[in-house]
C-alpha cells in the first residue's frame, strides 16, 4: 500500500515538474542592443497593419479627402504591409540615438507586387506633431503616410520613410531640423536598417531590385536633395530623385524672410531652426545681438516638436501665429556707414499691404509682423548686417549663378543656413532629378528655393527642367506633365468656388481666397507626389 | 390499515437503504487512499475586456476552445464522509480562437485560432459524501481551490499575422476557488466509478509582446468540467 501511494505521488509530481520544466514560451522578435547607426533595433519589425488593395482601397475611399487622393494615384494594385522600424543613428549633436519609421511592403498576387521591387525612400515635411508616426496607417491624422502608401507602396515600390529623430520613440530632445548632414545620415540609416528587415518580413522575398528613388516634401525635399548629396559621396547608387517644395537654398531663403518677405508658418519653422542649430553648432544662444527669441516668449525654442497641438501652442501664447517679427522697424546704424544704415532701415520695413490685391504676397508677409512678436529686432539687425556683408547670390537680387555667399558668413544662423544651403560645395546630381513645386507656395518660395537650384544647377544634364505644378502668364500648361499642372489648378478653382458655397462655409471671394492661401503649400504635395511617380516610372 | 399506511415510509426508506448501502461493518472496513483515473472534458466560458494596447482595432478578443484530456487524482479519507481529493489533469493543449472582427486589417481573425498554451491546474478539494461508505452510491459534494499556471505558450501563423509578428505570451498564473458535485458507485471489491461536474475561477493577465509593442487583456476562462473516472481504493 505505501509503495502504491509512494508510486503515486511520485506521478503526481513527475506531472507538475514535466509541467515546470516545459515552461518554453513562444518567440518574439530580436533586439538589438547595437548602438551603430544603421542597426535595425527590432527585427524582423512590427507589423502594423496588412491591408490588401481592395481593403485599402475602402479604406481610402471613406473619406473625400481619400477619394480625392485615389482620383489621383489610382486605384490600389497591391495591398500594403505597413512595418515600423526602429533602427540606430546619430543626432544633430553626434550623439547615438534611436530612430523610427515606417517600410511599407507591396504585397498581392500581381506581378508588380512581390519578389524584387523598386525602392522609394521618401523624406516628410515638417511636423510640429512630437508623437507623429508615419508608418501608422491606422492613424486618420498620418495623410502624408497614407499619401506615399496609396501613391507608391499600393502601386509596386517599398517605401522607407524615418519619422525623424526627435519624433515618436525618438528621447533625442529635440529635432535636428534642416541639418543636413544629420538628416542624410538618418536616412542612409533607416534605409541600411529596412533593407536588414526586407528578408525577414511576412513577404520576406519582396526586396529592393537595386532600383533607388529619392522623394521628399517641404522640409522632406531639403532632406531628399542632402540625402541624394551623401549616397552619391558614398557610392550607394541612386537611380532617380524627385525633391519636391523644399527650402533648398536655405541661405537666400532666410535672407528673404529676414528681409521682410516672411513665409507662412514662420513662427513655427523658426523654434524648430534655432533649437536644432543651437545643439549642431551652439551658436544660437550666445549671439552678440543678444537673444534670438523676445521676452513674450520665452520658451519658444524648446516648444517643438510638442504633443500639445500647434493651435494650443498659439491659443495659450506659447508661440506667435505669425508675427515672426517686430511690427516697430529697427534703425540700423553701423558707425561710419551711413549709406549701408539707411538701405537696411529701409529694407527691415513692415511690408505694407495693399486693399485693392488680396493676391499681393506683401498682404502675407504683413502678416509677420506685430507686437508681440517672435525674433528681437536686434537680432534680425545682426542677421541682415551679416547679409549686406557677406551677400547671398539670389537674394534680394539674382545674381548670375545664384552663388552662396563668397565667404562663410559670421552671423550664427546665418552661418548655419549658409552651411545647409544645398549650394555649398561642389556637388551637383548626377543621376536624374526633378524639383517639384507650386510658384505662389506661400511656405516654401519656389522661386527663392526651387528657382534658385535650377539656375545653379542650369549646366547639369541630370537636373530636369523644375516643374511648377501651378504654371501662370505667360507660361501654361505643357509638358510631359502638363495634365498634372492642369490638374491642380482645376482642383484650385474647385476649392475656391467650394469655399463659397454654404457646405464650404459660405465664404467670400476674398476669405476663399485666403484659405486657398493657406493650403496651398499642402494642396502642391499630392500633384509633385505624382509627378514624382510619373518620372520614376521611366526607370 | 391505518398502522400499514403510517409504518410504509419507513419501510421504503428501509428497503432504499438495503439496496445501496451495505452492513456497518463493511463501511469501518473501507480504505483512506484511492487513486482516480478518467477523462476530464472542460467546457470554457471564457470573458475577456477587448485587447488593448498599440494599433489594434476596437472589439479585438479571445476565446478558449473546448478540449478533453486524462484526468487524475489522488483522494485521501480525513474523517467519515469527509474526503480530501488532490485533482490533475494531463496538462492539456489549449487552443485560443480570435473573436471579434472578421479581420484585422486584411488579416483573418474572428474564430481563427491564434495561439496556445498548455496549463497545469491542480485542484484540491474538500468533499463531503452523503451516504455512510457502505452505500453503493456515493453523492458528493466539495469546495476547495484552483491553481492554474500556463506553459508552451505559443502563437500560431496566424495569430502572428494578426499580432503583426512573432510574439511572445504570458498569462499570470491563477488562484481561484473551486466546486465540485458528483456522484460515485461501488463498482466491485477496491474499484469505483466516479461522474463528477465542477466549475473554477480561473482568471489570468495575458500579455502579447511583438516585437516591443505590448497589448494586454484579462482573460476569466470560466472552466466547467465534466469527469468520469475510475477509482481504485487501497
Amino acid at each position: 500500500m505505501i509503495k502504491i501511494l509512494k508510486r503515486s505521488a511520485i506521478l503526481l509530481a513527475a506531472s507538475l515538474l514535466a509541467a515546470c520544466g516545459g515552461s518554453a514560451s513562444s518567440t518574439t522578435a530580436t533586439v538589438s542592443v547595437s548602438t551603430t547607426p544603421g542597426t535595425l533595433s527590432v527585427n524582423p519589425p512590427f507589423r502594423i497593419a496588412s491591408l490588401d488593395a481592395a481593403t485599402l482601397q475602402a479604406a481610402l475611399g471613406a473619406t473625400a479627402a481619400g477619394v480625392q487622393l485615389l482620383q489621383l494615384t489610382g486605384n490600389p494594385v497591391c495591398g500594403v504591409d505597413f512595418y515600423y522600424l526602429k533602427f540606430m543613428t546619430v543626432g544633430g549633436a553626434r550623439e547615438m540615438t534611436q530612430s523610427s519609421g515606417a517600410l511599407m511592403v507591396p504585397t498581392g498576387a500581381a506581378p508588380t507586387c512581390s519578389g524584387p521591387l523598386p525602392i522609394v525612400e521618401y523624406a516628410h515635411g515638417t511636423w510640429t506633431n512630437q508623437a507623429s508616426n508615419i508608418a501608422d496607417i491606422t492613424d486618420p491624422s498620418n495623410t502624408e503616410g497614407a499619401l506615399i502608401a496609396a501613391m507608391f507602396a499600393a502601386q509596386g515600390y517599398i517605401v522607407v520613410a524615418p519619422n525623424y529623430a526627435g519624433y515618436d520613440i525618438s528621447t533625442l530632445g529635440y529635432h535636428p531640423y534642416l541639418d543636413a548632414g544629420q538628416q542624410s545620415g538618418e536616412m542612409m540609416d533607416i534605409l541600411a536598417a529596412a533593407r536588414t528587415a526586407l528578408p525577414n518580413t511576412f513577404t520576406h522575398t519582396t526586396v529592393g531590385n537595386g532600383k533607388l528613388f529619392l522623394a521628399g516634401y517641404d522640409e522632406g525635399g531639403h532632406v531628399a536633395m542632402a540625402t541624394l548629396r551623401a549616397l552619391e559621396a558614398a557610392g550607394d547608387p541612386v537611380t532617380a530623385a524627385a525633391p519636391m517644395s523644399g527650402p533648398y537654398a536655405l541661405e537666400a531663403f532666410g535672407d528673404a524672410v529676414f528681409f521682410g518677405k516672411v513665409n507662412l508658418g514662420s513662427t513655427v519653422f523658426a523654434p524648430l531652426l534655432a533649437n536644432s542649430y543651437e545643439h549642431a553648432y551652439s551658436n544660437i544662444n550666445n549671439d552678440p545681438a543678444g537673444p534670438i527669441f523676445s521676452s513674450a516668449y520665452p520658451n519658444a525654442q524648446a516648444q517643438l516638436p510638442s504633443t500639445t497641438p500647434i493651435d494650443t501652442l498659439f491659443a495659450e501664447n506659447l508661440l506667435p501665429l505669425t508675427a515672426l517679427f517686430n511690427s516697430t522697424t529697427p534703425v540700423v546704424s553701423i558707425p561710419t556707414q551711413p549709406g549701408l544704415s539707411a538701405f537696411l532701415t529701409a529694407a527691415l520695413a513692415v511690408p505694407p499691404i495693399d486693399p485693392n490685391n488680396p493676391l499681393n504676397p506683401t498682404n502675407l508677409w504683413h502678416a509677420g509682423f506685430g507686437n508681440p512678436y517672435l525674433i528681437n529686432n536686434n537680432y534680425r539687425v545682426g542677421y541682415a548686417v551679416d547679409a549686406a556683408m557677406h551677400p547671398d547670390g539670389a537674394v534680394p537680387a539674382p545674381q548670375p549663378g545664384v552663388p552662396l555667399a563668397m565667404t562663410k558668413p559670421a552671423q550664427g544662423l546665418r552661418q548655419n543656413f549658409y552651411l545647409n544651403d544645398l549650394r555649398n560645395g561642389p556637388w551637383a546630381p548626377t543621376v536624374p532629378t526633378l524639383m517639384c513645386g507650386g510658384s505662389l507656395d506661400p511656405t516654401v518660395y519656389f522661386s527663392v528655393n526651387t528657382g534658385t537650384m535650377a539656375a545653379f544647377w542650369k549646366a547639369d544634364p541630370y537636373v530636369l527642367p523644375a516643374l511648377d505644378v501651378d504654371p501662370h502668364p505667360p507660361s501654361a500648361p505643357a509638358g510631359l506633365f502638363a495634365p498634372i499642372q492642369v490638374a491642380f489648378q482645376t482642383s484650385q478653382a474647385q476649392l475656391f468656388a467650394f469655399y463659397q458655397t454654404p457646405a464650404g462655409g459660405g465664404l467670400s471671394p476674398a476669405a476663399a481666397q485666403q484659405k486657398i492661401v493657406e493650403g496651398y503649400h499642402v494642396a502642391v504635395s499630392p500633384f509633385c507626389t505624382l509627378a514624382a511617380r510619373s518620372f520614376f516610372s521611366q526607370f | 390499515m391505518k398502522n400499514l399506511k403510517l409504518s410504509a415510509p419507513p419501510m421504503l426508506a428501509a428497503a432504499s437503504v438495503a439496496l445501496f448501502c451495505a452492513s456497518t461493518a463493511l463501511a469501518d472496513d473501507a480504505p483512506n487512499n484511492s487513486l482516480r483515473l478518467g477523462s476530464y472534458s472542460v467546457f470554457y466560458h471564457t470573458s475577456a475586456d477587448d485587447i488593448s494596447g498599440p494599433y489594434v482595432p476596437p472589439g479585438v478578443n479571445l476565446q478558449a476552445e473546448n478540449l478533453t484530456t486524462l484526468y487524475a487524482a489522488y483522494v485521501r479519507r480525513l474523517w467519515s464522509r469527509f474526503d480530501v481529493e488532490l485533482a490533475l489533469g494531463y496538462p492539456p493543449l489549449a487552443k485560443i480562437k480570435g473573436l471579434g472582427p472578421t479581420t484585422v486589417g486584411s488579416v483573418p481573425y474572428n474564430n481563427v485560432e491564434v495561439s496556445s498554451a498548455r496549463w497545469i491546474s491542480p485542484t484540491l478539494l474538500l468533499e463531503y459524501r452523503f451516504l455512510s461508505e457502505d452505500c453503493a452510491w456515493q453523492p458528493f459534494i466539495g469546495v476547495g481551490v484552483n491553481y492554474t499556471t500556463f506553459y508552451d505558450r505559443t502563437t500560431t501563423a496566424a495569430g502572428n499575422a494578426a499580432f503583426g509578428g512573432p510574439t511572445r505570451l504570458s498569462l499570470t498564473a491563477s488562484v481561484g476557488p473551486a466546486a465540485t458535485i458528483g456522484v460515485g458507485y461501488h463498482v466491485s471489491g477496491p474499484w469505483h466509478a466516479y461522474a463528477s461536474y465542477s466549475i473554477a475561477q480561473v482568471k489570468s493577465d495575458l500579455t502579447a509582446n511583438t516585437a516591443g509593442v505590448v497589448r494586454t487583456t484579462n482573460i476569466s476562462f470560466g472552466p466547467q468540467t465534466l469527469i468520469f473516472s475510475l477509482g481504485y481504493s487501497f
